[in-house]
Order: C-alpha cells, then structure tokens, then sequence
C-alpha cells in the first residue's frame, strides 16, 4: 500500500515542472558547490604541503650553527586540509593555518584563508555543506508543504481514503515517494563527491575517509529525512496549503538560521573567553610567578642550579661536565609549556562550554547536530583547528628539547659558539598532524548523535499516529 | 447492506442530521433529495467515516462504520459530487493508482474496458488528467467506482458536470450494478433523473428525513410537488 502510494507521488513529482525547475537549480548549485570547493581545496592542499615541504628544507639546510640559533630561527608547521573539507569548509577558512615554531615563544596559528580572501568571504561561502543543511531542506518544503492538505483541499484525500487506505500509510507513501524524487539530486551529488574524494587523494584514501564519507551520507540522509516527514506532517495538520507553507518556512528561519546564531552569541556571552592579550599576561604573570604563584622564577632557577651541581657532585656550574645554560633552558621550556598548556586547557574548556549551548540546542533544533558532526568528519570544526594548535605545540617542544639537549651534552656553561652538525636537524621528524578520530568526533558531537536518533523516532511516531484530521 | 439508526450530527447548537433511520437493501436505489444543507452529504460522509456521528450509528454490511474504519470502505465504493484527480497522471494511471489502492490488479486491458464503460471516449484514456473536462474526471470517477466491484455504492451529486446523454448512460450503470444485487445511496438535486433510476426517494429538510416515497407509483409531476411542499 505504502508503495503504490510512494510510486504515485515519485511519478507525479517527476512529471511537476516545479520539481524539474527547483530540483535543476539545486542540483546546478550542488554541482557548482562541489567544483568550486574541490578547486580551492586542491591548491590549498598543494600550497599548504608545498609549504610544508620547503620549511622542512629550509630546516634541514639551515647550515651549522649553534643549536640554540638552531632553536630560534626555528620551523613552522602548516595544517593541512583533510581530505573531506572540500566537502564542508567549515571554519577551515576562518582558522590560523600555519604556526611559527620557535624557542620560548608558543604562538598562535595565523593566517588564515579568509585573511588572504576578497571581503566577498563576508557572504559566507557556497560550499555543499550550504547547499546540503540550507538549500535542500528548503527545496524539500517546496516540494512537501502541500502533500496532504492539498489531496485535502481537493478532495482527492476523501477518494484515497475509500478505498480503504488508512492516513499513516498516505503519510508513510509519501514521505517514501518524496525520498525516491529526492535521490535524484543527492546521489548524483555524493557520487561526483565520492569521485572527488578519489581524485583528491589521488585514490590513496583510507579506510577512515571512506567511513568517515559514509557517516556523513547517513547524518545527511536522517537530515533530510527529518525535513520531508516535518513537511508532511505538517501537511496533514494544516488548514490550508498556504498555512503549511508558511509554518514550514517559519521552521527553517527558526532552525536554520536564527537559533544556530542566537545560540552561537548565548554560548559567546555566557561563557567569556579571555582576549588574546589577557591569555598572554595570564601566561607571564604564571611563568614569573610560578604556576601556583609561590614558586617564582628566580627560585626556581637557585633549586634547579642547586640539584645539577648536588647530581654531578661539583661546586660551580663551570666544573659541570655539561652545558648549564641549556639545562636552565630546557627546564623554562618545560616550565613554560606547563604553563601554557594549563591555560590553552582552560582557554579550550571555555570554548567548549561557549559550544555547548548550541550542541545542546540539538536537542531541540537537529539543525545543529547535522552541523557539527558534518564539519567534525569533515575534519573543519573549531576542535580540529584546537587539535592542531596543540600537536603544533608539541611538535615545537620536541624540537627545541632536542636541540637543548644537544647543547648540553656536548658544550660546556657558557659556550655558544660552538656549532652542531648540520645532520642533527634531520634527527627531528616531519611534522605530522592527526585530524581528531571518527570516534573522537562522535564521542564529542555525542548530543547532536542522540539528538538526530530522537527527532528520527519522534517524527515517525507522530507520522505513525496521523489521524483525526478534519477531512469533512 | 446500508443502514442507520438514529444516525445524528450535531455542530454546535446547528443541527444537520437528526435522529435518521435509513435501510438501503442489497439491489435497491435509494436518492436522497432535498435542498443544500438538508442533511444528504452528511449522511453519506457519515457512511465513508469522515464524520464521526454526534448520536447513532452507520451500518455497512452489518459492520459499525466507526469501528471497522477499513473493514466497511472493502464494501463500499464512493463517488463525490466533483471528481478531483491528479492532473499530471493519465485517466488509466489515476484509474490504476486508485484501484491498485483498494486492492486490485487490472490489466491495461481492464482499466481500459471500465473507462470505456463509464463512457470516457477511448481517445483521452492515455491523456492526462489536466486536459479533462468536469464531466470526463466524473467518468473516471465512476470508472473508479465500478473497478472496486463493492456491494455499496455511496453517490454524492454524482451526475453534475455530466452531459444529459453522459448522465443517461450513467443510470443504465446504475440499474445494471442494481440488478447484480448493488445497494445504491445517492444525494441528489435532480428529481426527474432520480425518479427515473430509484426505487425509493427519500426527502429530506433540515436534517430530517421528512418523507419516503416509492417511485413505483409516482409520476414525476407528482414527485415534483410533493417536493415543493415538503421544502
């Protein structure tokens, strides 16, 4: 039953000219967004690993010198795109995508696309991941609003229902028929990104770009699923088409649009986040102070000079069979680091709980769900840009801990002529960043994941109980 | 195979049915007639379930309509005064769509022969929908209706739009489906067409049933006046 109703709705939609000139345009648009996104993303890819690869050299050749300069002319370490973020830009564009690394200094990651980009980026982009949560639901309720009001307004409901076909079958054959009509803009989308995909990696992608694809197409798919059973539920209850328009396009402003930004600003306000400034001072006073504020630098620099000489039984640095000045160092390294990960943790923590405020809005507002798990495995949401900033961290620690300990193995105190071989920078390895896991990703997006799954069996409860209409 | 019992319907303090007893046997035609708003289309959308009776009850086949919603639409086939169809679906495709509803699998062949029953002419079958005219949709609709070969029929103004020679071949139908043992209940304007194809004529006022006549032997003037004094 469901499925003579489903075949009738598919074929009657396909022959509807409105279905062929909006489902065109959305599918043009789809084709644009996915071209225009691959295109960026590509010479992003190359430039970011072009880039990689020659501060890599550039770190490599940097001739003999003290390891210490070593240190401070330093190397940088460029994000790079992850494979599916041609797919949704998420604030891939808005985020640092280079980090300098250098001695004593932990800096931000800068530059980032939107910097280098004409102020048009203010327009936001049109990327498929704007096509697929805005445009497509929209589409959806053009096509859906009147499912059931209109077989109402005229009459043709009455003759379906005598011949013995109960309201959730109609609603069930419908929301099924809509779905067939729609696959023919989506998966010719997913396909030529799925090619996309291929052509990005250049047919070398994981197991994990692949699960990670199809993850997306299922969130994408409940999304979808979620807007066609609304519209025809909608449909059912409504008095006329006009008022189903209406209220369905009431609920895409609402979802679409002004929660996820009311919800951005809520987050913003509730939860303050220090200035640039402020986290930098914060991290001094700290480093001065000590992190508990009783273990300031100076004493702490008297203990350390005092267990040195107590570990290699001599009275002054000068008998030390090693180079102090990179044991003091290092440990203000160590310190420093402690210090500014405490605070980039805090700094991290408040910028989870701004978020919080829409991840929870999930709950009644699937909307952000499907937004952020699709730049979260998309690998271009704000936790990934963290990730890097963190990894770029300790990758910058690792290099300069290396070159500290090298100055002091093999100088004395007070020697910084002395140079190093050119072959110690290769000891430091490639940098390498790790977008966050599936796992991690599902684990931190957990709500919008329950949310999806209870919006899911609400609707189908409700389409499961559509009855009492006022058909007479 | 029709019947109800102190079937009534009440809006607010508006009465439009009040207390009606109706008995439509197997093979008998039963017209309703009486003015707009006199209780007619209330009567038969009480039968089809859309409305929930205020009092009383509707019988189908001896089944409550109200409790065997599914179980009663199996026996009854329904014709509305304006058929509405799906404008970009064929006269065969809204043909099958509906009669694959209830449950039926007919050829092309099939659908065909009941379109050419109800009289639409052979040329239009494969034509869609939003060319036809009133009276071609209605002889879908009636092509619709004998394609569910259901023990009821439930007519409501079921020859408006209908030309007279589309209307006349439309009562030969009716008194072939009576004489294979149809209960047959329409609402009706036209006295002439109903004192020709009833048996029984039932008039009715303000949500009352206010007289039953046997067509049998009564000339139309007749009816007619007895019409005008009812109403």
């Amino acid at each position: 039953m469901r499925n003579i109703i489903a075949k009738k709705e598919y074929t009657t939609l396909l022959r509807d000219k409105r279905f062929k000139l909006m489902g065109g345009f959305i599918s043009v648009l789809l084709l644009l967004a996915l071209i225009g996104g691959f295109v960026a993303f590509q010479s992003l890819k190359k430039e970011r690993m072009a880039a990689q690869v020659e501060a890599r050299e550039t770190w490599l050749n940097q001739g003999e010198k003290n390891p210490h300069s070593a240190a401070h002319f330093g190397s940088f370490a460029f994000r790079p795109k992850s494979e599916l973020s041609f797919f949704d830009f998420g604030v891939d564009s808005y985020v640092g995508t280079s980090v300098y690394l250098e001695a004593h200094r932990q800096n931000d990651a800068k530059f980032s696309a939107a910097q280098d980009s004409s102020s048009l980026i203010r327009f936001g982009e049109m990327t498929v991941s704007f096509v697929l949560q805005l445009l497509v639901p929209l589409l959806i309720i053009f096509l859906c609003f009147n499912a059931i009001v209109k077989e109402k307004e005229d009459n043709t409901l009455k003759l379906m229902l005598s011949q013995g076909v109960s309201l959730k079958q109609i609603a069930w054959g419908k929301i099924w028929g809509y779905s067939k009509a729609l696959a023919w803009i989506i998966l010719p989308a997913l396909f030529i990104a799925f090619g996309l995909m291929t052509l990005g990696t250049d047919g070398t992608f994981t197991v994990d770009t692949v699960l990670r694809f199809t993850l997306m197409t299922f969130i994408y798919c409940a999304y979808f699923f979620l807007f066609i059973a609304a519209s025809v539920l909608v449909s059912a209850y409504a008095k006329t088409s006009r008022n189903s328009l209406l209220q369905l396009l009431g609920i895409w402003i609402v979802a679409c649009i002004i929660l996820p930004k009311a919800t951005a600003n809520v987050g913003a306000s509730l939860f303050k986040a220090p200035s640039n400034y402020e986290f930098r001072e914060a991290i001094k006073v700290d480093e001065e102070n000590g992190i508990d504020g009783h273990d300031p630098s100076d004493v702490r620099f008297d203990e350390l000079k005092k267990q040195t000489l107590a570990k290699y039984n001599v009275e002054t640095v000068e008998e030390l069979p090693v180079n102090f000045d990179a044991i003091r160092m290092q440990a203000g390294e160590q310190y420093s680091t402690t210090v500014y990960n405490k605070h980039f943790d805090k700094l991290e923590g408040i910028y989870k709980m701004q978020n919080s405020v829409s991840a929870y809005s999930a709950v009644i507002n699937p909307f952000m769900g499907v937004r952020n798990l699709s730049m979260g495995l998309a690998g271009s949401d704000y936790k990934t840009a963290l990730a890097f900033q963190k990894q770029a961290e300790q990758y910058r620690f690792q290099m300069v801990e290396m070159l500290n300990n090298n100055m002091r193995d093999n100088t004395k105190t007070g020697d910084w002529d002395t140079k190093a071989k050119e072959s110690l920078y290769a000891e430091l390895p490639d940098f390498k960043f790790d977008n966050p896991t599936i796992s991690q990703v599902l684990t931190q997006n957990i709500v919008g994941v329950l949310a999806l799954a209870f919006w899911i069996t609400l609707l189908s409860i409700l389409v499961n109980r559509t009855k009492n209409l006022r058909i007479a | 195979m029709l019947s109800t019992k102190n079937l009534s319907k009440t809006y607010g303090d508006k009465t439009a049915l009040n207390k009606l007893n109706l008995n439509v046997e197997a093979g008998e035609i039963f017209a309703l007639l009486g003015q707009n708003g006199a209780g007619k289309t209330t009567t038969i959308n009480c039968f089809m379930g859309f409305i929930k009776p205020t009092e009383g009850y509707a019988n189908i086949h001896g089944l409550s309509v109200e409790e065997n919603a599914l179980e009663t639409k199996k026996h009854l086939a329904y014709i509305p005064e304006t058929v509405m169809l799906y404008p970009n679906l064929t006269g065969v495709e809204n043909l099958q769509f509906f009669s694959s509803l209830a449950g039926f699998n007919y050829s092309n062949e099939e659908l065909g022969d009941f379109l050419e029953k109800s009289g639409l002419q052979t040329s239009a079958h494969q034509q869609r929908v939003d060319g036809y005219s009133k009276g071609m949709r209605q002889k879908v609709g009636i092509a619709i209706a004998l394609a569910k070969k259901a023990k009821a029929l439930l007519l409501d103004e079921p020859t408006s739009g209908l030309d007279p020679k589309a209307a006349n071949e439309f009562s030969v139908i009716l008194k072939e489906l009576s004489a294979d043992g149809t209960a047959i209940l329409m609402a009706t304007h036209d006295i002439f067409r109903a004192k020709e194809v009833a048996h029984r004529i039932g008039i009715m006022k303000e949500g009352n049933l206010v007289s039953v006549i046997d067509t049998q032997g009564i000339s139309g003037t007749e009816l007619e006046k007895l019409y005008l004094q009812t109403v």
